[in-house]
């Protein structure tokens, strides 16, 4: 399920390497996340039941773990995949599904403050670039059916 | 110098209009060349679009790096996310052809090429590498010397290094050089390349938000800094209006927080209301306070040139 977007050689290489957990923010402040526990149990064929769990959220993307790996690799790669998963399944934080609506309808994550950019005396905002976006995903949108369908 | 597009973000230009016109006022100061484009859309974020869908952020940052190809620009960002994705994004496509042809076919249906070709700066090693030290320098009215300041680099301003190669992804040096050609100090901590912890407030985890911010928030009033200074839109909502929430709780750190425009546009002799630094949460006011009153102390060199005046007149009477 998860080897299309893993590389399960490296991740077997990392089950038995650790080193990054002393370099991850969240490793190291946050109780109870631990993606050495995540890996584990996609190489065994477990990954499901991380799929609702709050920690697979708690990556915050830093990139420390990446930069210090051996295989550039890093446990994102694992933590990214579970989350991909878990939005897949529908087990997203609303949070996460509102900032998507916002962007598939608009192609922003919010508009320009338009009272305070006056008050500031800033020019207009550049024109947003949502017409050619949604047709830009409609055409992605095609794309992926057709190429599902084959 | 040649011209180049600003990358605004989403969230600059929503959420914080004043950073949009400190950056403004600084680069129009030192008359840089910058263009304002039309067209573009979120980077897009990662955490709320590549978590649902990787394609589309390829497809999306691709179509926003084509536009600036098309005016043949590069691009400059304040904001280190934005900066961070499209690199990644160009990185990406540019390791792997075949994707690279799977995205332009479809950009090509709405007019778009992306080449892979524009160079995409944050605006802290852009002002480091093309601005330069001495362009900087001779901007300046006035310097921070006797000031404390703690730099938060902010993850996405160097990482992941394959994709940005701009600065030693784990001990990273150009912002500090920035700081100190200001004359400030550049005060070490422990928690100096920490991830801010913002990420969390996004994916409705807001105490774990609190708690990520609280760790560096007290380092650095333990350290009695006189502000920190960052450069990234996300890093400035954790500290300034997380670092507000705390306080209005009653936890109080006292850090001021600065983007790196604040503090170059005050060095240029802009005053606090033209940089629009009313605005922030955290109040500014007692690194202003302390500044004045150290600028208008005569500076060490002063004091010990006179001393020496004085010693040597009196000898030269014995
Ligand atoms: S990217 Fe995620 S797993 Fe890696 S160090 Fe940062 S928080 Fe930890
Ligand atoms: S991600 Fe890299 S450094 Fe971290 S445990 Fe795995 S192999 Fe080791």
């Amino acid at each position: 399920m998860l080897d299309g977007v893993l590389n399960f050689d490296l991740l077997d290489k990392c089950s038995k390497c650790g080193a990054c957990f002393d370099v991850c923010p969240s490793c190291l402040n946050i109780e109870g996340y631990d993606p050495r526990a995540v890996i584990k149990d996609i190489l065994a064929g477990q990954s499901g039941r991380w799929a609702s769990s709050i920690h697979v959220w708690q990556c915050l993307e830093c990139h420390q773990c990446l930069e210090m790996c051996y295989q550039h690799y890093g446990f994102e790669n694992a933590m990214t995949a579970m989350r991909l998963y878990a939005t897949a399944k529908g087990m997203h934080p609303p949070q996460v599904k509102r900032g998507w609506d916002m962007f598939v309808k608009t192609g922003r994550l919010g508009e320009p403050a338009a009272a305070g950019r006056k008050k500031l005396g800033l020019p207009e905002p550049g024109e947003s670039g949502k017409e050619e976006f949604l047709k830009l995903l409609k055409l992605y949108r095609e794309a992926k059916k057709g190429s599902q369908a084959q | 110098m040649k011209e180049f597009a600003v990358f605004w973000g989403c969230t600059i230009q929503a959420r914080f209009p004043f950073l949009e016109k400190s950056v403004r006022t600084v680069m129009e100061g030192m008359g840089l060349p910058y263009r304002d484009l039309s067209g573009f859309t979120c980077c897009p974020e990662k955490s709320l679009v590549n978590n649902v869908d990787h394609g589309l952020w390829l497809l999306t940052g691709a179509r926003n790096v084509a536009l600036a190809e098309a005016e043949g620009l590069n691009i400059v960002s304040p904001c280190t996310g934005c900066v961070s994705n499209l690199s990644t994004v160009k990185s990406e496509l540019n390791a792997d052809p075949r994707k690279k042809g799977e995205v332009n076919a479809l950009l090509n249906g709405v007019g778009r090429r992306f080449e892979g070709r524009a160079g995409l700066s944050h605006l802290v090693p852009f002002f480091h590498d093309e601005v330069g030290a001495q362009r900087i320098r001779s901007a300046m009215k006035k310097d921070f010397k006797g000031m404390r300041v703690a730099v938060h680099y902010g993850c996405h301003m160097m990482r992941p290094s394959h994709a940005l190669k701009n600065d030693d992804p784990l001990e990273p040096k150009k912002f500090d050089n920035l700081v100190r050609t200001l004359g400030a100090e550049s005060v070490d901590h422990s928690t100096k390349l920490m991830c801010c912890g913002q990420g969390l407030d996004r994916v409705d985890q807001h105490d774990t938000a609190l708690h990520m911010a609280r760790l560096k928030l007290r380092e650095l009033k333990n350290r009695a800094v006189d502000a920190m200074v960052l450069c990234c839109p996300s890093c400035f909502l954790q500290f300034d209006n997380n670092q507000h929430l705390m306080e209005k709780e009653g936890e109080r750190f006292g850090v001021p927080v600065f983007y790196f425009t604040d503090l170059m546009g005050l060095a240029m002799g802009y005053t606090a209301d033209e940089l629009g630094l009313g605005l922030h949460r955290v109040d500014a006011g007692p690194f202003l306070k302390k500044w004045e009153e150290v600028s208008s102390r005569p500076s060490s060199r002063t004091a010990f040139e006179e001393e020496m005046r004085a010693v040597t007149f009196a000898m030269d009477r014995l």
